[in-house]
């Protein structure tokens, strides 16, 4: 038994399913691992807390904004943030996120001197744009951040907006093609 | 005087098989499950949309801990299918001697009919021959044109798509519905293959799905294909084939049909004057109350590991090693096909091309090596499943904003990828005991299963990984990806749910569990036609080759109560 569509979605699927195992090393994520993280007694929430949705809300509009289709807010990815939070993931997944989460409150408090979610549009995505490019380029800089910017786009992906506007879904095919032109479906298929 | 003619325990993929035959042949079936029933309406989750199934439909991590340690998670195990899958807690089992197995199946009317992968090819002649070829184990008692005519009739039924190849490796099907198309990148590799290496073919995946119905089909309420994929969820429109979607309502339209869920077979029955199973003492599953089902015939469809504990159960003492076993071949031999190795290549040139709608198979390369003649220093050898298709979207990767959406939006490299699945040798050692101590639920001892990669195994699954690189390099395609390596992926096996052999087929009793027939022999009426009665894995996919046995011995038992053999 195997399955090719949940293969092709294994690189979104794989943020969810590495970070409890990384939750161990919860203190160790990203820059702060020499200093905050360590000695900082975070939250125990069961729930993230408003300031940490607020971050959550900001990042990932950032990342997914709202163009001619809805962003990320717009699509509801923080509630399904929030609800992989409360309901999903065990003990290892939150602590692992919620130091996540502080590690980056820390980094953008130093470069932007206020919450990353009071910084104007345009200021988010600087910060974020040259953060993400050093996640991506330097091995290692930060791991929770990319699995947390894949989940956003898991979240929003599979969103009702996500799916059906932003990309091509369509519940009942009815048939299978197997070489059609890229120019009468040039948009990525949700599922 | 008997309460049925016939017990069939299980109402999977064999006994749903079973319980279809002899009903049409006017026998009163009974047929029990361990599970609960299966109700479409309730128990699919086929047409919940993505949006609508919270957390990606992932099952939560605490309950992966709980339910799936030991046996690991499949890909069909989501949170919405859940319900299909028997938790830990509910079949616990162990491994020992240092491999693991991957001990998975469903406890409701179907059984794994309803998650099952439902690629169907024939096993071909070689395949019937080659243990006494090569002296592996025991030589089938059958040849193929033994079983062909059953293929015919299982194909005709159940309904095959795929296309007439003429591969004497894997024999085509009288009845083939129409195929599914390749991926033009599919298109590409079979033309680049077929040209480098002219006796390896690539060919398009048979499946059981109706791409075309049938006045039958159409009577048992079943629809057509609507290539959305969403196949392990259940399917509404009775598609694919399965025991509720096919064989179960063929049975129930006779009025011969008896379904019992929620019914665990704890023993079976054994009267040493006559030496004949009388019939099978019951648990009821949501009483616990136990009680006793008479018959003239039994047939065990309980998936391989669940006979073999039954039979081991039912020792008595004129059978002290369990009933049926005194070749004590029962539980040996345990196999599956093996797997861990998957390599992947990106195809240029492809890129003004894409797919519509969600194909419910993929490409088959079939077994070429050692075949027709062994010339390898492994024994046997696999096919390849093939996957293609453009990349989607995803969060790994950079970028941010507008740039990130566009990229996203946008369909990505074409990737195809090739995934063996390997012979497994039967191995009398690699075998499934009960426990001595341990119980279950229902107070039934639990399973202890030892089975170990041989150094075959090893080197036939090392071998395919690097044809896999070969063939996707002569090909031309770039950026190879070893996604799976035989070498991370040796610590036991079981993952391709497709257990088997631990009731082996025979021509000699003393080394043999079952005849030619599927019939015991020691007790002449008792029937075993799931996966147990292989005698060799081949590297097909088996449940074509259940159901083929399935139905040919149903036939033949209801031929000899009307002889009055039995």
């Amino acid at each position: 038994m195997t399955d090719f569509m949940l293969m092709q979605r294994r690189d979104a699927l794989k943020s969810l399913l590495a970070i409890s195992a990384a939750g161990a090393m919860a203190a160790c994520v990203g820059e702060g691992k020499a200093g905050d993280a360590g000695t900082k007694r975070l939250s125990s929430s069961p729930k993230l807390l408003p300031a940490e949705m607020a971050l959550v809300s900001a990042v990932a509009q950032t990342i997914i904004p709202k163009t001619d289709t809805a962003g990320a807010v717009e699509a509801g990815v923080p509630a399904v943030i929030q609800s992989l939070f409360t309901e999903w993931g065990d003990d290892n997944f939150r602590s692992y996120w919620r130091a996540g989460l502080d590690n980056l409150e820390q980094h953008f408090l130093k470069s932007g001197g206020q919450p990353f979610a009071n910084m104007t549009s345009s200021q988010q995505a600087n910060l974020l744009g040259k953060y993400d490019a050093k996640a991506y380029a330097e091995q290692g800089f930060d791991d929770f951040y990319k699995s947390m910017k894949s989940t956003i786009a898991t979240a929003y992906y599979m969103s009702e907006p996500g799916a059906t506007e932003e990309l091509a879904y369509e519940a009942v095919p009815g048939e299978w093609r197997g070489c059609v032109p890229l120019s009468e479906f040039p948009k990525t298929w949700a599922t | 005087m008997a309460d049925f003619d016939a017990i069939v325990v299980g109402s999977g993929i064999s006994g749903g098989w079973v319980a279809k035959e002899l009903c049409e042949r006017g026998l009163k079936v009974c047929v029990l499950d361990r599970g609960k029933p299966t109700d479409p309406a309730k128990d699919y989750s086929d047409f919940l949309e993505p949006w609508e199934k919270p957390h990606f439909d992932n099952v939560s991590e605490d309950v992966l801990k709980r339910d799936f340690a030991i046996q690991g998670r499949t890909y069909a195990l989501k949170e919405s299918t859940r319900h299909f899958w028997m938790t830990d807690r509910e079949q616990p089992y162990e491994y020992v001697g240092g491999q693991k197995f991957k001990w998975r199946r469903g406890a409701h009317v179907g059984g794994r009919s309803l998650m099952w992968g439902r690629a169907v090819y024939r096993l071909s002649p070689h395949d019937f021959e080659e243990n006494k070829l090569d002296g592996e184990g025991v030589d089938w008692p059958v040849r193929y044109d033994d079983i062909a005519p059953w293929y015919d009739r299982v194909e005709e039924f159940i309904g095959v798509a795929g296309d007439r190849d003429g591969l004497p490796q894997l024999p085509d099907s009288k009845h083939f519905l129409p195929a599914f198309e390749h991926t033009c990148v599919e298109t590409e590799l079979k033309q680049k293959l077929e040209t480098l290496y002219p006796e390896r073919k690539l060919i398009m995946g048979r499946v059981a799905h109706l791409t075309h119905l049938s006045d039958k089909q159409i009577a048992l309420g079943r629809g057509k294909c609507q290539a959305r994929n969403h196949c392990y969820h259940g399917c509404s429109y009775g598609a694919y084939f399965s025991s509720v979607s096919a064989t179960l309502p063929a049975a129930e339209r006779t009025g011969n049909l008896t379904l019992i869920p929620y019914a665990v077979v704890s023993e079976l029955v054994h009267d040493p004057v006559t030496n004949r199973v009388t019939g099978v003492h019951v648990i009821d599953a949501q009483t616990g109350k136990m009680r006793t089902h008479t018959s003239k015939i039994i047939f065990m469809n309980a998936s391989t590991i669940g006979t073999s504990l039954i039979l081991l159960n039912s020792a008595t003492e004129t059978h002290p090693n369990g009933l049926a076993n005194s070749s004590d071949q029962l539980g040996r031999n345990l196999m599956d096909h093996l797997g861990g190795t998957r390599v992947q290549a990106t195809v240029k040139g492809f890129e003004d091309c894409y797919t519509f709608g969600r194909r419910p198979i993929g490409g088959y390369i079939p077994r070429y090596r050692n075949y027709p003649k062994r010339e390898e220093s492994y024994k046997r050898g696999w096919g390849y499943q093939v996957y293609s298709g453009r990349g989607g979207w995803g969060g790994w990767h950079s970028g941010i904003g507008e740039n990130f959406k566009a990229k996203n939006r946008t369909p990505g490299d074409w990737t195809i990828m090739l995934d063996a699945f390997g012979e497994c040798l039967p191995n009398p050692d690699n075998r499934v005991t009960a426990h001595q101590t341990k119980t279950d639920k229902w107070g039934q001892p639990t399973a202890v299963i030892n089975v170990k990669l041989g150094e075959n195994e090893k080197s036939l699954m090392r071998a395919a990984h690097q044809d896999a690189i070969d063939i996707l390099t002569d090909a031309g395609f770039s950026s190879i990806k070893e996604a799976q390596k035989p070498d991370d992926n040796m610590d036991g096996i079981g993952g391709r749910i497709h257990e088997m052999g631990t009731a082996r087929m025979g021509r000699d009793p003393k080394t043999s569990v079952l005849n030619g027939w599927n019939q015991s022999h020691d007790i002449p009426n008792l029937f075993v036609t799931d996966g147990s009665f292989m005698t060799s894995s081949a590297v097909q996919n088996p449940s074509l080759t259940y159901m083929a046995f399935s139905a040919r011995a149903a036939n033949h038992a209801a031929d000899l109560l009307q002889e009055g053999v039995l």
